[in-house]
């Protein structure tokens, strides 16, 4: 009899646990609230992606590739043309600085021939002199 | 600190090669203030790595060119000042002769001084003696209305110099040609 009453309180308990029982009042709008909050959150990640996904497109590889490589030949350009004006400007103070020197030999020279000049006159006269006496 | 400051940025200008230049021979203020008088002024200054950079330029193929190369090749300097006046009178003796009495020391030896009381044209060259060898020439040309003052430092030979009088278009010096009129105004 004992056990009949056991039996009959275990599933009496049971019963009471597993009873059909209402979801409290709002639990389906917190569920759909919070639902909708994860989905934003994982938004920047799905865009990251997408723009990555961008180089997956063959056209879209070869144009960052030409883009590259005019850059690089533009760059190579630009660098040439700025040695080949300072080799120019180089150049042309080379040029300055020959002229300058070559000035400095001419004035150097000139004035030499000079002091030749005045000892040669100085030497026919004194010889003109000594003829005239003999 | 200061103090040590000082004195450390004194032995640094000493030891910068600017005090070392080859140039021994320096001008009086007053003659370098004679280029706000002058018509015409030259000046150059020429240093051992200038000399040599510009003589980089110089064309082997040209045979005036060619020739400056080969007399400038070891040259430590070229210092000239050069003024053209309109009138006479536009410079002082005075000037002159300091820079002259730079020159009097035992290295020193003038070969030529020319005073010329007909034209008033006074030409001194000297040149730098070392260990026999020529290391240096000075002009001092004090003409009527130009004064010149050159400086050659360093070994050269004189009639490659003088020779290139013709090869600039001044005509060589023939004694024959020369002017025999100007009588009795030399000393």
């Amino acid at each position: 009899m004992s056990v009949d009453n056991d039996t009959k309180r275990t599933e009496d308990a049971l019963k009471h646990a597993l009873r059909r029982q209402d979801a409290p009042d709002g639990f389906a709008d917190r569920v759909l609230a919070r639902v909708a909050a994860h989905n934003s959150t994982e938004a920047p990640r799905g865009y990251h992606d997408s723009w990555w996904q961008l180089f997956t497109r063959p056209a879209v590889r070869w144009a960052t590739a030409a883009a590259l490589a005019a850059a690089l030949v533009a760059g190579g350009l630009h660098y040439r043309q700025v040695q080949f004006e300072k080799a120019q400007a180089e150049r042309a103070q080379g040029e300055a600085a020959k002229q300058r020197l070559m000035l400095a030999l001419r004035i150097a020279s000139s004035k030499l021939q000079l002091a030749r000049s005045k000892v040669n006159e100085i030497n026919a006269d004194q010889t003109e002199n000594h003829e005239e006496k003999e | 600190m200061r103090m040590k400051l000082r004195w450390l940025g004194l032995v640094l200008l000493l030891a910068s090669p600017r005090l070392g230049r080859a140039q021994d021979i320096k001008l009086p203020a007053d003659v370098e203030k004679l280029s706000a008088k002058a018509k015409e002024t030259v000046e150059v200054t020429m240093d051992g790595p200038m000399l040599r950079w510009a003589s980089k330029f110089l064309s082997a193929e040209d045979p005036e060119e060619a020739k400056c190369a080969k007399l400038v090749a070891n040259l430590k300097g070229i210092y000239v000042r050069s003024f053209e006046f309109d009138k006479e009178g536009e410079y002082s003796s005075v000037d002159i002769d300091a820079l002259r009495a730079q020159l009097h020391s035992p290295v020193w030896s003038r070969v030529v001084g020319v005073r010329s009381e007909h034209d008033g044209d006074n030409v001194d060259v000297f040149f730098k003696l070392e260990d026999d060898k020529m290391s240096g020439i000075v002009i001092i040309a004090a003409e009527a209305k130009e004064l010149t003052f050159v400086n050659i430092v360093g070994p050269l030979e004189v009639d490659q110099l003088a020779d290139l009088g013709g090869e600039f278009g001044i005509p060589k010096l023939n004694p024959k040609t020369l002017s025999k009129e100007p009588k009795g105004d030399r000393r």
